[in-house]
């Protein structure tokens, strides 16, 4: 269950966000999305695919954690196994909100951090607090908030990055087969990836449109990032291997 | 002699006019959507600015899907431009009639546009046979009679442009379909548009069109001429004197009474069938759009007065939008001459559309036909003068062979009705109104299902699984000799679960149909 709510020091003052990993506070994620501006971090671990929005049909990027719903293949009991976590993981149980100001009589959009009361990680006993025993803000808080504005402005330039891609034909489907060391064969589908041959084809002019925007660096950097599937296919052995030994 | 085509002159707008000039366009003058510095042909289309266009088709068959694609228009923008909702068949109501021994099933079925389950493997057909009594022959092999009867939508919001999940045409605004069509077809295509009368056509020797004179832009001439000016067909009918091959002995309906309604309530329900409700002497249509419904009452002007055919179509529209809006409407009346010309080409001139052959829309072969037609002329254009009577004679041939296949299907849903309200019924099942070749199919129908060896050609506008679904919707009786194979019946048994499994899974998934629309509004469809 979710319960957004706009998150006030009156309200939420005893509030706490618990910060461990593990699959108790959701993180059994199978995918989460990303954005070309912490690509260079996600690269470096995670494969990064396009996936659609079941919701809207709107394509965008996600680093990729399992091969399957749940599977989170970096989440070993409470301890998430790669230095860098996204910043959509990170940032949870805070939402990004708008919200209407008046301003010398002129409406403008603000935004607004919301938290979901009803996450895993909120807590009473445990964890970081949000406010200040006398108010104010925690240092906690106001990373927090660092983030979700890092996150907002990304997730923006992630969507002009996907209609640029669309829009030169660059993006295809493709179906992730693989062959596990116990025989077993899975299929992926219903991801996305860079199509090469386009991207070879491309015109000078089309290229230098991109690397102004900096999205031919995330171009390949979501290619280089596709070898990482070896990693998630060698945690996936060994997962077997611990369950059968 | 072998003088090249260059030089294309359509006459009249509407929809067979822009769609083939739009097919002609996209396949010889661009290369993916984008028009050649030089293009192959030049082609005009000759509209008069002040003839109303009938708005004939307001349902397509899922082939407009490919149409629009190859015309270069997405799925979205049509979508939205045309107020295009989506068809994934006919239902058909009350043709089967009441009798003592059927009274226990419901009097209506579906013919969807999907093929039944592993149709590429195994003719379901005969192992549904013994299950008849249990389950519609639709049902049981095929998703999408459960889902449209739920007024599913065929796809999701995260499925691209003209995929589907189940398949599908559309439901259109026939008027601003040809809009749209026209816009793109100039602006993007290199169309020219001649808003301008024909005011007399001149011919060369050999009987070939020369050119057409209007009113304010001289003579246009033409290495080819495309008729598309509708019923009048002012080319090949009016000047090259093509006779009309009249089918009104077979298919007696000539008359037509057509209605707008707007919904009941703006959230209402968008049908994901066109319904057309059998009455004493003809039947009448139901589209749902997305702003409105096209209601109209097709029927014989022989057996019955246009008074009769109002009050009946006054009664439909009274139980679902209630007296004083049933009484209030204002229809349109049409009339039209069932039948086709003897060819669609002759010399340097083709038909399409209403100009070539009408008949009532039972199966909305309308634009289905415009389609193959302008596909057919676009794919085998002939590069001179001096082979384009071989081309003609092959395209002609194929034209024919559609015709006499549309003729004898629709009739295929007269001949099976059991109704015996009216003595246009029984006409309909005399004999003598029956062409030979369905006659003898329904003779071998009685003792083995139809396949694909029943139809004669290939490239056909209805499969076999068609018939199939008219054939069984309607109750028809088919009396196997012996039993199927046990592995086979294994097979089909698998086929049946499946199909039930995929029915259910997809109830969860899929939107109503106008849900879907208002996300497409919000979202667009993605591309890929």
């Amino acid at each position: 269950m979710t319960k957004i709510a706009l998150l006030n020091s009156v309200e939420h003052q005893p509030l706490k966000v618990i910060t461990e990993r593990g699959a108790a506070y959701g993180d059994n994620l199978w995918f989460t999305p990303t954005f070309p501006l912490e690509f260079r971090s996600v690269q470096a671990q995670y494969p990064i695919f396009f996936h659609k929005d079941q919701q809207t049909g709107k394509l965008y990027p996600v680093a990729l954690f399992g091969f399957s719903h749940q599977e989170n293949l970096f989440l070993q009991s409470n301890n998430w196994q790669h230095s860098y976590i996204p910043l959509s993981v990170l940032r949870l149980p805070f939402l990004i909100g708008q919200q209407t100001v008046r301003e010398d009589g002129v409406e403008h959009q603000q935004r607004v951090i919301h938290i979901d009361v009803e996450h895993p990680r909120v807590s009473k006993a445990q964890g970081e607090a949000l406010f200040l025993p006398f108010g104010g803000n925690s240092p906690y808080l106001e990373q927090v908030a660092g983030m979700l504005e890092t996150l907002h402005f990304g997730l923006q330039d992630s969507q002009q990055f996907v209609e640029q891609l669309l829009a030169l034909e660059l993006l295809e489907a493709f179906a992730l087969d693989v062959q596990l060391d116990d025989g077993t064969k899975h299929q992926m589908i219903g991801f996305y990836t860079i199509n090469e041959d386009k991207l070879k084809a491309l015109s000078a002019e089309a290229l230098t449109a991109l690397h102004q925007r900096g999205y031919l660096q995330a171009i390949y950097m979501a290619l280089a990032s596709q070898s990482n599937i070896r990693n998630l296919l060698k945690l996936k052995n060994q997962l077997l291997q611990q369950a059968a030994g | 002699m072998d003088n090249p085509i260059r030089s294309l002159v359509i006459v009249g707008g509407g929809a067979a006019g822009w769609i083939t000039a739009g097919l002609l366009a996209a396949e010889h003058n661009a290369d993916q959507g984008v028009l050649a510095a030089i293009p192959k042909l030049t082609i005009s289309l000759i509209e008069s600015p002040d003839v109303p266009i009938i708005g004939v088709g307001e349902g397509t068959w899922p082939s407009m899907r490919l149409t629009l694609q190859k015309i270069g228009i997405g799925e979205t923008e049509f979508l939205l431009c045309c107020d295009a909702s989506f068809k994934q068949g006919s239902k058909f109501i009350h043709w089967r009639g009441q009798t003592a021994a059927n009274r226990s099933f419901p009097d209506s079925y579906i013919h969807p546009f999907s093929l039944p389950i592993g149709q590429q493997e195994l003719n379901l057909c005969p192992f549904w046979l013994p299950h008849q009594q249990d389950v519609a022959f639709a049902d049981a092999v095929c998703q999408q009679f459960q889902l449209a009867e739920l007024g599913l939508a065929p796809k999701q919001i995260s499925t691209a442009e003209y995929s589907f999940i189940n398949n599908y045409g559309y439901h259109l605004n026939a008027g601003k379909f040809s809009q749209l069509l026209q816009k793109h077809v100039t602006e993007k295509l290199g169309v020219r548009y001649i808003a301008d009368h024909v005011t007399a056509i001149h011919s060369q020797q050999n009987g070939d069109i020369a050119s057409l004179s209007t009113k304010s832009h001289g003579e246009i001439s033409g290495d080819l001429f495309i008729d598309c000016s509708g019923s009048r067909s002012m080319l090949l009918g009016e000047h090259l004197q093509v006779p009309m091959i009249s089918q009104q002995q077979v298919l007696f309906n000539d008359s037509a009474l057509a209605v707008q309604m707007p919904y009941p309530t703006a959230d209402a329900a968008i049908a994901s069938c066109t319904h057309a409700t059998a009455q004493s002497c003809g039947w009448i249509w139901d589209i749902g759009l997305p702003t409105r419904r096209g209601i109209g009452h097709v029927y014989s002007s022989a057996h019955l007065s246009d008074d009769a055919a109002e009050q009946q179509l006054r009664r439909y529209l009274t139980a679902d939008f209630g007296a004083s809006a049933a009484s209030s409407a204002e229809f349109r009346k049409l009339s039209f001459a069932p039948g086709h010309r003897a060819l669609c080409w002759k010399n340097n001139c083709i038909a399409i559309g209403m100009a070539a052959g009408f008949i009532e829309p039972l199966e909305a072969s309308a634009l289905a036909l415009v389609e193959w037609t302008a596909k057919a002329l676009s794919s085998q254009l002939p590069a001179n003068r001096a082979v384009m009577d071989i081309v003609a004679a092959r395209v002609n041939k194929v034209f024919l062979q559609h015709w006499q296949q549309i003729v004898e299907f629709l009739k295929l849903h007269y001949v099976l009705s059991q109704r015996a309200d009216d003595d246009y019924w029984y006409e309909h099942r005399e004999s003598s109104s029956i062409p030979t070749s369905l006659q003898d199919a329904l003779q071998l129908w009685r003792y083995q299902v139809p396949s694909a060896m029943d139809i004669s050609h290939s490239d056909v506008l209805f499969p076999a699984a068609s018939y199939q679904y008219v054939l069984y919707g309607m109750g028809f009786q088919t009396q196997l000799s012996g039993s199927q194979k046990p592995s086979l019946q294994r097979k089909a048994q698998q086929l049946f679960n499946e199909n039930i499994q995929r029915i259910q899974t997809l109830k969860q998934v899929l939107d109503d149909n106008r849900s879907l629309l208002q996300k497409i509004r919000q979202h667009g469809l993605p591309t890929i």
